[in-house]
């Protein structure tokens, strides 16, 4: 990679993590998204339809990685943005399994560091509390942005930015030895293939884990999966059709309570 | 009689839509950027440092909520704040019922809108960009776009819905049970299209088979090498990929009822993958 790749990679890992400038419905929740920062990574890295591809599998394999209550079960910042450029790296020559299951290792010790680095940058927050305090007691109502913003900015900035570029900055090193694709055994490869295409089986058992409110949405969601086993529909038909059946499920069942309404 | 102006409101919604996150930590969660949203609020409501210096105090304290839906709690604290600058609320109501919106915007926003909402656009996206690997680039951007635009109007509206309407707004908004009912469709709707999503993402085969060198009567001669039992094939002529609906059905088992942790179940994962790469190089699959 080059320095400017690498630069503005680790920049946009940091701009996709929690609570950085853009704020987190842009950050977090849109430029963290791997199909998005796939995407992005893509087009720093000049081969965006890889990376499109691995932003797929990755999105799929990281579904149920959502924040309740705060707790981030994963970076998915690092992860992703790390994994994609790792796999665009070390991937050439490989078949596209294998380089989603390239993308699949890399993400997860991207996302390790980032573990440790929200853990760091959560650690390091804390004193903030006795800035505030401070400008609080005073009654600075203009101050207030100061450890919010700019404090939190910078360790939020710290935290990301530097440990990505060391981790980019070693994996081009790591590249430049030798083509990495001919130097791992084949066993190795098609270990990856499998490991990554059993991987989205993680993403999708966790958000289902959410959607099961009832006994009997397992059918529904059986329904959704046979359309495409025996039905042979894209995914993509099978979203326009979710959406129609929800848009008649919805007005019957308001429907049926106005008439409810009614009879009382 | 004191108003907040439509300006102050703007800049209070902003410094909250877009840095809440900035200073989280486990002391006071989001409490530093709850004051530095309500800052400007304060600044124009109370006129001596005293009263500016005792709002400021109450409200850097442990604050947390699912930020883009939890901007409710933001508007009903200016328009609290807007009664106490007139004697009709005191700070401690004002502080209890902030403590109080913690529980339920935190549930419903992250119920609603990151755990159904999110992965339902994403999933959407994700079919258009696996359509065509030319128009791969349309999924990631037309997220982009809907995604941010779609919250911060989200937002802005429950925020000025918290203004306007405080406490009673919420409960009404709560109570009428159209959010059940909006649940319900976007489960319904989530659910049919994950289970799209399982079939056609999630590969799992039984790398079973036996060779053999088989007499073919009719011909004559004998075949060498034919596959005479492929146990992928006749494990998905009975269910077409019922092997990766398995697996992805215990995941769910697992992380739900067991309460696994995902980096439990990506270890197990990766054992079996290793397992069942050895398998098949062991009966021939793989070569």
């Amino acid at each position: 990679m080059q320095i400017y790749q690498i630069v503005l990679i680790a920049l946009f890992v940091y701009l996709g993590s929690i609570g950085s400038i853009v704020g987190n419905t842009i950050g977090w929740y849109t430029l963290g998204r791997p199909l998005v920062a796939a995407f992005v990574v893509g087009l720093i890295m000049g081969d965006f339809q890889t990376a499109v591809m691995i932003g797929i599998a990755l999105q799929i394999m990281y579904m149920g990685n959502v924040t309740p209550g705060g707790a981030v079960a994963w970076d998915l910042s690092y992860a992703t943005y790390i994994g994609t450029a790792g796999a665009l790296v070390f991937g050439r020559g490989l078949d596209t399994a294998q380089v989603i299951g390239l993308a699949v290792v890399f993400a997860g010790i991207g996302g390790l560091v980032g573990q440790i680095m929200w853990n760091i940058s959560y650690a390091l927050n804390l004193p903030l509390n006795r800035i505030a305090q401070k400008y609080a007691e005073a009654g600075e109502t203009k101050k207030m942005f100061i450890p919010n913003l700019v404090l939190g900015q910078l360790i939020g900035f710290a935290c990301r930015f530097i440990p990505a570029v060391i981790v980019l900055t070693s994996m081009t090193a790591a590249s430049a030895q030798g083509d990495f694709a001919s130097l791992i055994p084949g066993w190795v490869t098609t270990a990856l293939g499998v490991f990554g295409g059993m991987m989205a089986s993680l993403g999708m058992g966790i958000i289902i884990s959410f959607l099961f409110k009832k006994k009997y949405h397992i059918v529904i969601f059986l329904a959704g999966f046979i359309l495409v086993t025996y039905f042979n529909l894209s995914t993509m038909a099978v979203a326009v059709l979710a959406i129609i059946i929800a848009i008649l499920y919805y007005v019957s069942i308001t429907s049926l309570e106005a008439k409810r309404g009614d009879m009382q | 009689m004191k108003k907040i102006s439509q300006k102050t409101l703007k800049k209070s919604f902003l410094n909250w839509f877009f840095w809440n996150g900035c200073s989280q930590q486990a002391e006071s969660m989001l409490g530093l950027a709850f004051g530095q949203s309500m800052a400007p609020v304060i600044d124009e409501l109370y006129d001596t440092k005293e009263e500016k210096s005792e709002a400021l105090k109450r409200h850097i304290t442990l604050f947390n909520t699912e930020a883009q839906v939890g901007s409710i709690c933001n508007g009903i604290v200016c328009g609290l704040e807007e009664a106490n600058a007139n004697g009709n609320c005191t700070p401690d109501l004002i502080s209890s019922v902030k403590v109080a919106l913690i529980g339920p915007t935190s549930a419903i926003g992250d119920s609603l809108w990151v755990a159904t909402f999110i992965p339902i656009l994403l999933t959407i996206c994700l079919s258009i960009s696996q359509a065509s690997l030319a128009t791969g680039w349309l999924g990631p951007v037309l997220y982009m776009l809907v995604y941010p635009i779609g919250t911060f109007m989200l937002s802005w509206y429950l925020f000025k819905l918290g203004y306007k309407s405080g406490i009673e707004g919420m409960q009404t908004f709560m109570s009428t049970g159209k959010l059940n009912y909006l649940t319900d469709t976007m489960t319904v709707l989530g659910l049919i299209v994950v289970g799209a999503l399982t079939a056609s993402f999630v590969t799992l085969k039984l790398p079973i088979q036996i060779v053999r060198d088989v007499y073919d009567a009719a011909a004559g001669q004998v075949l060498e090498n034919q596959v005479i039992f492929d146990a992928d094939k006749v494990v998905n002529s009975i269910f077409p990929n019922i092997l990766p609906l398995l697996l992805t059905l215990a995941v769910y088992y697992l992380y739900s009822k067991k309460k696994w942790s995902p980096l439990k179940l990506m270890g197990l994962i990766f054992v079996f993958a290793c397992v069942l790469t050895f398998i098949g190089y062991a009966t021939g699959v793989y070569v």
